[in-house]
């Protein structure tokens, strides 16, 4: 007990000399906890060498650019820096956010998209029975079967999965594009809707319920420590129960800093006729 | 997708020689298959290597365009390929020889009777560019820290051409050549070329044709001419300080010269540098010139200046295998285009940079895209389809609004100041042709055509040609690069009040 008094002491006393030290130098403000967007927004472009009087700086710069993992974040003895690790933990939180958060409702209203729900339960559920959330509610498949056009060509269908974050940061960019695309080559979209608590293969039960030619399915990915804003775009000719995974198409990796994603609404849409035109999807078909 | 071979020429028409070359080039897919297909040249083959002949003159300011083509036609024969199997190609027409009356012509119909999508490049900085490449200038600079230039030397002119961890930084052309000075196995002078008299006086020399000069002045003036030119890629001479330097540089210096680590030289003199050197005025006249000379008296200068001299792995071919291999590029594979309309050549290129204030402004975007219009059809034909390719660049990352916004102002000040073009060909430099072209297909409606390829980085005053698709997607292209020097010029920063005053 006594001990853990003076632990909490130290670390108080530790805590003030930071606390000195940091406003003795304003110039590097800290990361700014109101928003996790400053730390991700950082802008690509501009490289910052955290190493101090690196030998070689353009060589550095050239490696730091090749990929988004964290390379050259420099050291104090033998730990990260401070400023690093509370990045590190805050693209973790980030990440974690994602899964437990939700697609904000106005932006599904404002794209006209109607919600239904998977089997899922709850968060924690839907982590340990993948199986739940690959069947929509008996509520939900009513709702569907009511509102939704019957085999309709293209059914766009967009769906959280690991990621509400990734859906309200690309949705607004790719469905729109999307709708373009299915537009521009002369093809019919039935009604699209949202799928809370989706699994990729939820594909399968729609499919069945609505018999659509091909299925588009919009989904946020398993979030990572360099974006949880990343959504994968699921494709599919005629898919049914029993459809296997090789039937299936993606392009994954949708966000401003991986596939743009005005492009890929628009590359989808000539996924979505190939498909059409050859009648398969996944590795039979040859892009 | 299995990667497929094309066959690529390359025709160098040089002050001294012409040859040509034969390669294939293998296009395949270098994205994942879970990304957007990405196409590349992932490799470069040199499958013949014509002989060198002497260019082919009547007289002494034409080419002989015939005996130009029986020496294309029988190494096209040699080389067991016909018009129409080769996809792409560059005939280059460098030094001197550019300067003959009928060098445009020829060219064009060298091009042209190639094959289809061979083109007709001239130009001392794309000859400096493809000359650097085709010497392996660009890769040997991937595997060192400073930069690596490449020399080329023919008959007529020197170009250099600088690169940085792989990429270009500069080209600079100056007047020294291995037949600038002409002369008999006695030392007799028997042509001094205008190009260089200028240097001469600026250093002291006098040379008048008729005159006799020994070994030793000649071996000279050899040095003093590399030493000049070496000074000058060194840093250590500035041209606004030395007029040995001005009068030796043809065309803009360099805006700054960089510090070089390695530096190889190609083209005739680089081949003959790896020869024995002449030790007499009737071995230095081989040729009836001085190339052997300004040869070694280069290779003693080099030794003398801190970069290394490395040995190029192209000397004389190094052009001709650059215009050969690393012409042509491939767009990305998301793009907007009737295959119809392609080939298309000499199209001039306009220059837009979309920034992230201009987004926040739409007046100010309205107006940037209304005045470059406006530039666009006092420079060029109103009439064509398409006039000019507009490059977008900037914005790596567009959300579908802006890209809406943007699309809706291009078809709007197009159709204002070309209301009778049929076809509207948009270049971008970040990945997403697609979905503007698809934009503006819908704004400027089905009667009128849209081309949007993208990922291909041109500036202001190239001028670009684009082929018809190979294998249905990958868009070959070939841009032809003007000088780096005038670039910052002409790509300033838009100011809309500035239209009156300009």
């Amino acid at each position: 007990m006594n001990s853990s008094i003076q632990l909490e002491l130290f670390v108080n006393r530790v805590m003030e000399e930071l606390e000195k030290k940091l406003s003795e130098s304003p110039r590097e403000p800290m990361i700014d906890h109101s928003s996790t967007e400053t730390v991700h927004a950082s802008d690509p472009d501009v490289v910052t060498v955290k190493v101090p009087q690196p030998k070689w700086k353009e060589g550095l710069t050239e490696l730091i650019e090749s990929t988004p993992a964290r390379i050259g974040v420099w050291r104090t003895g033998t730990r990260p820096l401070t400023k690093e690790m509370l990045k590190f933990r805050c693209d973790h939180a980030a990440a974690i956010d994602s899964i437990y958060g939700e697609v904000n409702a106005n932006l599904l209203d404002r794209l006209g998209l109607f919600a239904v729900e998977t089997r899922y339960g709850n968060t924690e559920n839907y982590l340990k029975r993948p199986d739940m959330g690959r069947i929509v509610t008996e509520a939900g498949v009513a709702t569907l079967r009511q509102a939704c056009k019957p085999k309709p060509q293209v059914q766009i269908v967009v769906s959280d999965g690991l990621s509400a974050n990734a859906i309200d940061s690309n949705l607004s960019d790719v469905y729109p594009s999307l709708l373009d695309s299915v537009d521009a080559y002369g093809l019919t979209a039935g009604t699209p809707f949202f799928v809370k608590g989706g699994r990729v293969a939820v594909m399968d039960h729609i499919g069945e319920l609505l018999e659509p030619e091909v299925l588009v399915l919009l989904i946020g990915e398993r979030p990572g420590l360099v974006s949880s804003k990343s959504m994968s775009a699921y494709m599919c000719y005629r898919p049914r129960n029993g459809t296997v995974e090789s039937d299936r198409t993606v392009i994954s990796n949708i966000h401003p800093g991986g596939t743009p994603p005005v492009e890929a609404g628009a590359y989808i849409g000539t996924l979505v006729l190939k498909m059409l035109e050859r009648k398969a999807s996944g590795i039979h078909l040859d892009v | 997708m299995d990667p497929s071979w094309i066959t690529s020429t390359g025709i160098d028409i040089g002050t001294s020689t012409t040859k040509m070359i034969v390669s294939r080039l293998k296009l395949a897919r270098t994205s994942s298959a879970l990304s957007l297909p990405r196409y590349e040249i992932a490799e470069r083959q040199l499958l013949y290597a014509s002989a060198i002949y002497n260019t082919p003159l009547k007289g002494d300011d034409e080419i002989d365009a015939v005996r130009l083509w029986d020496i294309v036609s029988d190494e096209f024969g040699k080389a067991g390929i016909s018009k129409g199997d080769l996809k792409t190609g560059a005939v280059i027409i460098t030094g001197e020889t550019a300067t003959k009356a009928n060098a445009g012509k020829i060219v064009h119909l060298l091009a042209d009777r190639s094959g289809d999508f061979v083109v007709a490049t001239a130009g001392a900085d794309l000859e400096a560019l493809l000359a650097g490449k085709g010497a392996g200038a660009d890769r040997r600079s991937n595997g060192t820290k400073g930069a690596v230039a490449n020399i080329d030397i023919g008959g007529g002119t020197a170009n250099a051409a600088i690169f940085q961890r792989g990429k270009p930084i500069g080209t600079v052309t100056f007047r020294v050549g291995g037949r600038l000075i002409r002369i008999d196995g006695n030392g007799t002078i028997l042509q001094v070329s205008s190009s260089l008299r200028p240097w001469l006086e600026a250093s002291g020399y006098r040379l008048e044709e008729g005159m006799s000069i020994t070994y030793v002045d000649l071996k000279k003036i050899c040095q003093s001419l590399c030493r000049t030119m070496l000074d000058y890629m060194s840093g250590i001479a500035i041209p606004s300080k030395d007029e040995t330097v001005r009068a030796l540089l043809l065309g803009k210096p360099l805006l700054e010269v960089p510090r070089l680590e390695e530096c190889m030289v190609s083209g005739g003199i680089g081949r003959l540098m790896n020869e024995r050197a002449p030790l007499t005025l009737s071995e230095t006249a081989i040729h009836n010139d001085i190339g052997p000379l300004l040869a070694h008296a280069l290779k003693e200068a080099l030794a003398n200046y801190p970069f290394r001299w490395v040995k190029a792995d192209e000397t004389v071919r190094a052009t001709v295998i650059g215009a050969g291999t690393q012409s042509m590029i491939i767009s990305g594979a998301t793009v907007h285009l009737d295959p119809k309309l392609l080939p298309l050549r000499n199209l001039p290129v306009l220059k837009l940079e979309i920034t992230q204030n201009l987004l926040d402004h739409p007046v100010n975007l309205e107006d940037f895209f209304a005045e470059t219009m406006r530039s666009g059809a006092n420079l060029y034909d109103t009439e064509a389809s398409p006039p000019f390719a507009l490059a977008l660049s900037g914005m790596p990352i567009l959300g579908y609004s802006s890209l809406q916004l943007i699309s809706e102002y291009i078809v709007l000040s197009f159709s204002r100041y070309f209301p009778e073009c049929g076809v509207i060909a948009v270049i971008c430099e970040s990945d997403f042709a697609q979905a503007l072209g698809q934009a503006l297909q819908r704004r400027i409606g089905p009667r009128k055509k849209v081309i949007c390829i993208d990922q291909v980085r041109v500036e202001h005053g190239d001028y670009i040609d684009m082929g018809e698709p190979i294998s249905g997607i990958m868009i070959p292209v070939v841009v032809k690069t003007l000088a780096f020097q005038s670039r910052v010029e002409v790509t300033g920063s838009f100011e809309p009040d500035d239209e009156g005053t300009r």
